[in-house]
């Protein structure tokens, strides 16, 4: 018998705040987290714009030394981790560690790490490359950090689905809960892209929002879109076995119901059009789930003219003429795209929505598109009651992930 | 600035924690100040910069103390000057 798969902690380190309840309370507020770009000269670049996490210190959660030898998304992944462990009350002794699992993902890895590494090799040849290149770089960076520092020994591994990873990873999770391979699992994802690279990337991939207002320009299902906004962050929930979490006596948060995942076979950055395997996804996600049970969705929506009309045609096809009944967000028109961090953030959203019985806004949502016609929650947060939500990412690749997390009833 | 000032400097620059106090000719190096394999290919790379000289990876095989990094330091330099 698979187990029920619980929530019980999360935590989250993003451009709306430096804890997951900082970040919950501005996205309510409608509050935007883009900006003009501070962490480098953007002099030459066509767009100007992130969404970046102001006044982290990585010194708060790790020592000078680890810090220096970390990369910015590893910082966010250890950070954000470390406050779902507490938030989760989660010990870690010689009685759990090998039943602990980590599964921290990164679309990205230390993207800034490997440009000034390459630098030092293009100026000053190989012996000038760091030792710590390698540890700093590699995408599981956060998830060995997470263990180094917590002690935890269980299953340690990364996964990568672009900006589908965030979601990816807590479906994985699931599952590994759901079948008795760990007890509880670490589960997260972090991205810290707004690089000069990053930036320059996204940008000549034709991606990346124009527009120069910073707090506009992230305006998902709004007519006037015109790409996405580079974020960067990082967000980790604890996941556990239900009996695991009683036996602890843990606050349980919400229940992780369904995961579904399919794939494009269609192109590296364009979404299928007709939202075909997007719909297939949801439908999984929502296997053996009654539909009319599903109350809001959290859209991957990153505000690309492609997304977010195909993923409306998804969402349409996946439920009907129900599909104009349930409110559907995106809190990417506050938070910017957080990457690998965005299907996480996004998971922790619809826990909060469910427990807080509010929904977040798509902000900027100003110009009707007649290919987006579903109910976008614009502009202004609203009070529903919500049992069964679910989250939908896409990556580059054509990778699409959809989980649904469901109000805990103690049955 | 002599080869211990220097080696202690190159220390903190790759830990910024670590107390200077901490840092004497006999203090060994992974068990005293926490200092790995990793740590000291940077030590040695600041050091490289700062005395214009290549450490090769036999020379550094060895060290297992702060004195025997100044050593080294001090040993190179006088085959350089000579």
């Amino acid at each position: 018998m698979p187990d029920r798969v619980v929530v019980t902690g999360f935590g989250a380190v993003t451009p709306l705040g430096l804890d997951a309840e900082d970040t919950w309370r501005n996205l309510v507020a409608g509050v935007s987290g883009v900006d003009y770009i501070s962490l480098f000269d953007t002099t030459d670049f066509k767009v100007k714009i992130g969404a970046e996490v102001r006044d982290f210190n990585p010194i708060d959660y790790m020592d000078p030394a680890t810090a220096r030898h970390t990369d910015r998304f590893a910082q966010f992944a250890l950070a954000a981790s470390l406050q779902a462990i507490e938030s989760a009350a989660l010990r870690i002794d010689e009685s759990n560690r090998y039943e602990v699992g980590i599964l921290v993902g990164s679309g990205v890895g230390g993207l800034d790490s490997l440009t000034q590494q390459f630098r030092n090799l293009s100026a000053r040849g190989p012996t000038r490359v760091s030792p710590y290149l390698v540890p700093m770089m590699i995408a599981d960076a956060a998830s060995a950090q997470v263990s180094i520092r917590t002690g935890i020994r269980g299953p340690n591994f990364s996964l990568i689905s672009a900006c589908a990873t965030g979601t990816d990873v807590i479906g994985i999770a699931y599952k590994m809960v759901r079948w008795g391979e760990v007890k509880a699992i670490v589960v997260g994802g972090a991205d810290a892209a707004v690089t000069p690279i990053g930036l320059a990337g996204f940008a000549q991939a034709g991606a990346l929002s124009r527009n120069s207002e910073p707090k506009r320009a992230s305006r998902p299902f709004d007519k006037e879109r015109d790409g996405f906004v580079v974020g960067e962050g990082g967000a980790a929930l604890i996941l556990e076995s239900l009996d695991y979490a009683r036996a602890r006596g843990a606050n349980i948060l919400a229940e992780i119901v369904g995961y579904g995942a399919t794939s494009d076979a269609y192109h590296v950055t364009a979404p299928l059009e007709s939202g075909e395997a997007a719909a297939k996804a949801i439908e999984l996600a929502l296997a053996g789930i009654d539909r009319d049970q599903v109350g809001y969705i959290n859209a991957h929506g990153t505000s690309t003219p492609l997304n977010d009309a195909s993923e409306t045609r998804a969402i349409k096809k996946a439920f009907g003429e129900k599909a104009y009944r349930i409110p559907v967000s995106s809190v990417k028109s506050m938070l910017g795209h957080m990457m690998g961090a965005a299907g996480t953030i996004e998971a922790i959203t619809c826990c909060q929505v469910i427990n807080k019985s509010v929904i977040p806004p798509t902000i900027n949502w100003e110009h009707p598109d007649p290919e987006c016609d579903l109910d976008y929650v614009p502009n202004t947060a609203r009070k529903a009651e919500v049992n069964i939500a679910i989250s939908n990412s896409f990556g580059f690749g054509g990778h699409n992930a959809v989980i649904a997390v469901g109000r805990y009833h103690h049955k | 600035m002599n080869a211990l000032d220097e080696v202690k400097k190159a220390l903190r620059k790759v830990n910024p924690g670590l107390d200077d106090g901490k840092i004497v000719p006999g203090a060994l190096l992974k068990e005293d100040l926490d200092v790995d394999s990793l740590d000291l290919v940077e030590v040695a790379m600041a050091l490289e910069d700062i005395y214009s000289l290549t450490l090769d990876e036999d020379e550094m095989d060895g060290i297992k103390t702060v004195g025997d990094i100044v050593a080294l330091i001090e040993a190179r330099l006088k085959v350089k000057s000579a």
